[in-house]
């Protein structure tokens, strides 16, 4: 028995003891195969899915490593049934392969004949496979590409696509590396996506993804397309790529609601790929519209259904998705696997922290006492309209304009989900709104100004929640949300973990009305924050709103 | 032949007896009165097939090769079968040490030149001994003639085409008898056809419609590469034996699984207890639910209950309160099992386990009648288990330390050492199966790891293979052997319990390793097991603080908890949680009452309370406008009056209950009589309702008279006048029902009904036969029929 910093749990949990002196080794191992779940302060647990080993398988870790490392690290003795169970599911992954074969096209190819059997008998992959080619080979269907390996993956055994990509349309990019240049594991994660061909990135906000998508495009060297949550976001990946690439404004097309741009690099909205007329996707013809080099996802974990299904049929295209989770609320990760790729690299969100690209986060609840007149109010509302009730009670309004007041000085964004709410916050506050109805070009000037410094006080509604970059925003005072979901949280705390330029401490302020609802949502946020690593402070309004504390700077 | 061993067995030292008794110690139960009945049992079926099953493959090979080089006279060479022998590749020293073990046995007894086996060998073995077939001779005298004609045999078997060919090898290869589609055989024999073919060309015998038979020679000439016995088996199959580190720290970890499962298993039963199914056994479903609630698998959960069953830490019961039915509950002896350390508790599992006759692989599994095995069924017990789990295991014990062997290469040795017993792949409870369960239930409980038997259970079967000889009467118990050396083994390598945790900000509580039990005794209380294993994940919810508010703890009793058994600082969240909880913990209170008195006036409530003529009424404050007492509201109320106070009672809604006195009185009933009217004449009949009256009575009358003439109301006389005896009687009324049908006449008959009683009716018999009387009523043409020995008398209608 040694006294590893490794405990292995019966539900295939690893739980990583981080005072250890052999933490940090211990984690450089599992890291590969097991995927970090909660990060709080003392024990960190690891999570050993069928995914996750199949990632490590597809990275090149065999079976025999696996089981090394949780022998070597574990503290107990680690039972043989886990470590059969390791074996036997890493064992699935490659038994199948896709391959191209210069005769028959795409072929699916068994190393192992019982399991080609196996597949070949199960309905759901009748219409995929073709004539049987010899005992071992079976065609594929050109088009079924990515529905076979999906089908596959719910079957238990991921085929590995060894069938290629084509290049496409060549068209030179190339990096300006003037007065920046890319961060090692910016650089690390284009080369770990390069060496797989397609797959995901997975870094957290403020790491610089779109630097990530741009020196894969330098790499790449081929026509674009890049798909974004909505039209700010693609805006700013425009700029970001002129910034910082050979690209021009004559190079990048914008196709969105507004415009119908298709050029070398073109940046699309999932909206409007998933915009139907009909019953009929019209804006499809886009993704045949160029011989498209690579597709880049952005915030794949929020990539819409549909667009999986249009995937589906570009799989002989190099994919890159990028995101800051792979966790999906709607548990699709499997699909993400399948079609866009496995993970190629992710780094903790503390390392980065560590390594100072982050700003170091300073996360409070305050929590305000409900007036009686308040209290009553929200004791007698409907039960759909408590959280409203509890979550925008004018109470707030006294403490955000205190906790204001305190960052004077730093650029600050209110961030709320009920308008009413920000629009008294806004007046009170004095402080220009950008909320759903706000045109796409007041929101640009509105950006523009608080990224100058000319707005200090940002009020904004959830459509602040994705992709833009406010890097400046240095404080964020969140008075309401969307019921406590993990997915906003990580976004929200995305907005203040950018760098600082001098490397000032970022706030984070959650105000909740205490034994409400909003209470117990703001237990939710308060978990997921914790299982991030982030310690949690809870302070009384009354102390923020009474003599002023010791500065935490 | 039964003499010549008995002379043999009484030429024997007493040490030489001994042995053979020592081999087959089924001879001395009960013990033989002299040689000659020794060597009678010695010789019986039983006794030879139980021999023959402990024998392995290549001594039962040698004795077929006996079998098949015996001449005449039915005896033996050693020599031929040498020769034989060392044709097929094996060494005459092993050769000779089979003989020697079938010697030893006296299967086999006698000279080396004239070896005699024991008759009932060929009884219980295969009719082709070696997979030979009869000699030619005895079969065809065409073939034979073949046979005789080693050249024509040559060519006859090169022109064989290769369809034909391949049927000959397997037939060669044993057993020599093969049937073919029925009918193919008989008549005319299609030559087309290999087998055809071949018995056309008279190298295959038809022995039935549909059977063919190889005769022993062309077998013979075909094992040319190995000569007539075939392959021998001299050693047993070479196993893949590979060096394994990590076996003991695999079995280890699964061992502490183990132990964890099971008592997950009970506690869970505990909670809910299933219950026992009318045929005994507990239900699939409880059975899933219980894999569900412990996350292990449904032959896992079945095989820990059965071993908690079988080490008597489970048990039925119907003591559960109200409960009318049987129901599967942990014994007091789980409380002092769980109470015990790891290793003492993994000892009693593993020792009721290897020892048990139960076979919980056979849950789930279709018994004779294709009914579902279920857990804990009386169904689910097989003798042999024991003896086979003994035996597998053994194939592992016998290897070098740390080296694993597969299930497949432990079953093939298994199938070498004892082919008779374990040798086919039987039915599904059948010993092989048997075999690669108790392989499987030895990986699940940790005995073995990664497919290599661990250090201590080398321990375990050690310790019990040893422990009939050397305490034959059971009398040193187990506590008494001072260091039991499994235990010790075991304990060394599995993990000290931890009295300490780890709390952090996400509310979780980590107990890094086994929890010592007062631990999870305080943690289960306040905090929610999320994840178990080497370690333990409890998180602290406001669900599980509140529980731990209403089993009595106060917030500071929680958080002094923490503050004890944490090593890390407590963070700020936990505290709040404890905190919030136990703020709102109490803030509603409910209760019960009898009563309750309210008034808007708190001064008249305050007078009521503090009236001590009312004291009776144990009035309890709940408000300044609210007292509560126990008792009823009648009694509230007329004491309230008593004391000169106007109370008013109200109903559930709140609305007064207004009580007006009310006389008593009963329910309802109708009049006894309908009022007289009111002349007092009397009714007037009238038209057809006057007629139907009279009718009504000259009917009544007519059969008034007809009763009054029955008999049966007259005492009953002889034609003398003296009374008769019931049994002259019964024969008088028989003559007179047979007289009647004669003459088709009426007769009153006299009968005992089937309540007893008697009674008459006027009939016109039809017929008598068979015990019975069957007779007509004219006024109802309905036939009757009369128990004869029911009839009492027969009048004639006059």
């Amino acid at each position: 028995m040694t006294h590893g910093p490794l405990i292995v749990q019966s539900d295939k949990t690893l739980l990583l003891e981080v005072d250890h002196p052999d933490a940090l080794a211990c984690r450089m191992a599992i890291a590969p195969f097991a995927e970090l779940e909660r990060s709080p302060e003392h024990v960190h647990t690891y999570r050993l899915t069928p995914l996750g080993l199949w990632n490590a398988r597809a990275a090149g870790h065999d079976a025999e490593s696996v089981v090394d490392s949780l022998l070597r690290f574990s503290r107990y003795p680690v039972p043989h049934a886990l470590l059969v169970d390791v074996a036997e599911t890493m064992d699935r992954y490659g038994r199948l392969q896709l391959a191209n074969d210069p005769a028959h096209g795409l072929v699916l190819r068994a190393l192992d004949r019982a399991v080609l059997i196996e597949v070949a008998k199960s309905k759901k992959l009748a219409d995929m496979l073709g004539a049987k080619i010899d005992e071992d080979t079976i065609a594929v269907h050109a088009s079924e590409r990515g529905r076979l390996k999906q089908a596959l993956l719910k079957l238990g055994w991921p085929a590995e696509d060894l069938a290629g990509y084509v290049d496409g349309e060549a068209h030179a990019i190339s990096l300006h590396e003037d007065g920046w240049h890319l961060r090692t594991y910016q650089r690390q994660a284009v080369e770990h996506f390069w060496a797989g061909g397609s797959g995901v990135v997975v870094l957290p906000c403020g790491a610089g993804k779109t630097l990530v998508g741009a020196a894969a495009m330098a790499q790449v060297g081929a026509t674009t397309l890049i798909l974004v949550t909505n039209t700010v976001a693609g805006r700013q990946w425009k700029r970001e790529l002129i910034a910082r690439t050979s690209l021009t404004d004559a190079e990048i097309g914008e196709y969105s609601g507004e415009r119908k741009e298709i050029r070398p690099v073109t940046i699309a909205t999932y909206q409007i790929m998933t915009t139907r007329r009909g019953g009929v996707y019209t804006h499809l013809d886009l993704f045949g519209a160029r011989d498209w080099g690579l597709v880049i996802y952005d915030e794949v974990h929020l990539l819409p259904a549909p667009i999986f299904r249009f995937t589906a049929d570009l799989q002989a295209r190099r994919r890159l998705g990028l995101t800051a989770t792979l966790v999906r609320e709607d548990g699709r990760e499997g699909d993400v696997f399948s079609l866009i790729g496995p993970k190629r690299y992710d780094a903790p969100w503390k390392d980065i922290e560590s390594q100072g690209w982050i700003a170091p986060a300073d996360c409070i609840e305050v929590r305000v006492t409900l007036t009686d007149a308040e209290r009553m109010a929200y004791a007698t509302s409907e039960p759909e309209e408590r959280y409203r009730v509890a979550a925008t009670a004018r109470t707030k309004l006294p403490v955000v304009q205190k906790l204001v007041e305190r960052h004077h000085g730093d650029q600050i964004l209110v961030i709320g989900a009920y308008l009413d709410q920000l629009h008294v916050l806004s007046e009170f506050l004095d402080a220009p709104i950008v909320q759903g109805a706000t045109t796409n070009r007041e929101r640009e000037r509105l950006f523009d100004a608080f990224r100058s410094g000319e707005v200090s006080t940002l009020v904004i509604s959830k459509v602040g929640n994705f992709s833009i970059d406010l890097p400046e925003a240095a404080v964020a005072i969140q008075v309401s949300g969307t019921f406590g979901s993990r997915q906003e949280e990580a976004q929200r705390l995305g907005r203040v973990l950018r760098p600082k330029s001098d490397g000032r401490q970022a706030h984070f302020y959650t105000v909740v009305s205490r034994d409400t609802i909003d209470t117990e949502y703001a237990a939710h946020r308060q978990r997921f924050l914790a299982e991030q690593g982030y310690a949690y402070t809870i302070v009384d309004a009354d102390d923020v709103l009474g003599p002023p504390l010791p500065s935490i700077d | 032949m039964t003499s010549k061993l008995t002379d043999q067995l009484r030429a024997l030292p007493d040490d030489g007896l001994g042995a053979l008794l020592q081999l087959r110690p089924d001879l001395v139960v009960p013990i033989p009165s002299d040689i000659s009945a020794l060597a009678a049992r010695a010789q019986s079926r039983v006794s030879v097939a139980r021999t023959l099953d402990g024998l392995d493959l290549f001594t039962l090979e040698v004795l077929d090769g006996l079998r098949l080089v015996r001449g005449e006279d039915g005896t033996a060479a050693i020599e031929t079968l040498l020769t034989l022998a060392t044709e097929a590749g094996a060494e005459p020293s092993r050769v000779r040490g089979a003989v020697d073990r079938l010697r030893a046995r006296f299967l086999a007894f006698g000279q080396d030149n004239a070896l005699h086996l024991v008759n009932a060998i060929d009884e219980l073995t295969s009719p082709y001994p070696a997979g030979l077939g009869r000699p030619a001779a005895d079969l065809d005298v065409d073939v034979a003639a073949l046979a005789a004609d080693p050249a024509g045999l040559r060519r006859t078997l090169l022109s064989a085409p290769p369809d034909a060919r391949a049927v000959l090898d397997r037939l060669a290869a044993g057993p020599p008898v093969g049937s073919v589609q029925s009918g193919l055989l008989r008549g005319k024999t299609d030559a087309a056809s290999p087998v055809g073919w071949l018995v056309a060309h008279r190298l295959l015998v038809a022995i039935a419609d549909d059977t063919v038979e190889l005769p022993r020679e062309i077998g013979i000439v075909l094992r040319r590469d190995t000569g007539p016995l075939g392959p021998l088996h001299p050693a047993p199959p070479p196993a893949d034996a590979q060096p394994r580190t990590g076996a003991d720290s695999a079995g280890a970890g699964q061992a502490l699984e183990a132990v964890r499962h099971l008592d997950a298993l009970l506690h869970a039963l505990a909670d809910a207890p299933a219950p026992v199914l009318r045929s005994f056994g507990l239900g699939v479903r409880d059975l899933r639910r219980l894999a569900r609630d412990t996350g292990t698998t449904e032959p896992v959960t079945a095989l820990l209950l059965e071993i908690a069953y079988a080490a008597g830490l489970l048990t039925y019961t119907d003591a559960t309160k109200g409960a009318s039915e049987m129901v599967w509950l942990p014994t007091p002896a789980y409380d002092a099992w769980r109470t015990a350390d790891l290793a003492h508790r993994w000892a009693v599992l593993a020792r009721t386990w290897l020892a048990m006759t139960r076979a919980p692989a056979m849950v789930g599994q279709r018994d004779d009648k294709d009914k579902p095995i279920s857990a804990l069924s009386h169904e689910g017990t097989r003798v042999s288990a024991p003896t086979v789990r003994r035996a597998a295991l053994g194939v592992l014990t016998d290897l070098p330390e740390g080296t694993a062997l597969s299930a497949d290469a432990v079953l093939d040795r298994l199938a070498w050492q004892a082919p008779r017993r374990i040798g086919r792949p039987g039915a599904p409870a059948g010993p092989q199966a048997l075999a690669r369960a108790a392989l499987a239930e030895a990986t699940s409980l940790g005995v073995t790891g990664l497919e290599a038997m661990t250090r201590y259970g080398r321990l375990l079967l050690a310790e019990s293979a040893g422990g009939a000889d050397s305490d034959p009467l059971g009398i040193r118990s187990r506590d008494d052997e001072t260091p039991d050396a499994l235990v010790a083994a075991l304990h060394d390598m599995l993990p000290v319990p931890v009295d300490h945790v780890l709390v952090q900000a996400d509310l979780t509580v980590v107990v890094p390793g086994p929890p010592a039990p007062d631990l999870a005794a305080e943690l289960t209380l306040v905090a929610d097991a999320e994840s178990r294993g080497g370690a333990t994940v409890y998180r602290v919810t406001p669900a599980s603080v509140r529980r731990a508010l209403d089993a009595g703890y106060a917030a500071s009793d929680i958080h002094g908890l923490f503050r004890r058994r944490s090593r890390t600082p407590l963070p700020q969240a936990l505290e709040y949680l404890v905190n919030d909880v136990a703020r709102r913990h109490g803030g509603l209170r409910v209760g019960t009452v009898g009563a309750y008195l309210r008034s808007d006036d708190e001064a008249l409530v305050n007078e009521v309370f503090a009236d001590r003529r009312l004291a009776g009424l144990s009035l309890r404050r709940l408000a300044p406008t609210v007292l509560a007492t126990p008792h009823t509201t009648s009694r509230l109320l007329d004491m309230l009056r008593d004391a000169g106070f106007a109370p008013v009672a109200e109903d559930a809604t709140g609305a007064a209950l207004l009580t007006r006195p009310r006389a008593l009185r009963a329910p309802s009933r109708p009049a006894l009589r309908r009022p007289r009217p009111d002349n007092f004449d009397p009714p007037r009949l009238h038209g057809p309702r006057l007629e139907g009256v009279v009718e009504q009575i000259r009917l009544g009358d007519r059969l008034a008279r007809a009763t009054r003439r029955s008999p049966l109301s007259r005492a009953m006389v002889d034609e003398d006048g003296a009374p008769v005896t019931s049994a002259q009687a019964h024969a008088q009324a028989l003559a007179v029902l047979q007289q009647a049908m004669r003459d088709q006449a009426r007769v009153w008959v006299g009968y005992v009904d089937a309540h007893g009683s008697a009674a008459s009716k006027l009939v016109r018999p039809v017929s008598m036969g068979a015990g019975y009387l069957r007779a007509e009523d004219d006024r109802t043409e309905m036939l009757h029929t009369f128990a004869l020995h029911r009839i009492t008398s027969a009048t004639l209608d006059d």
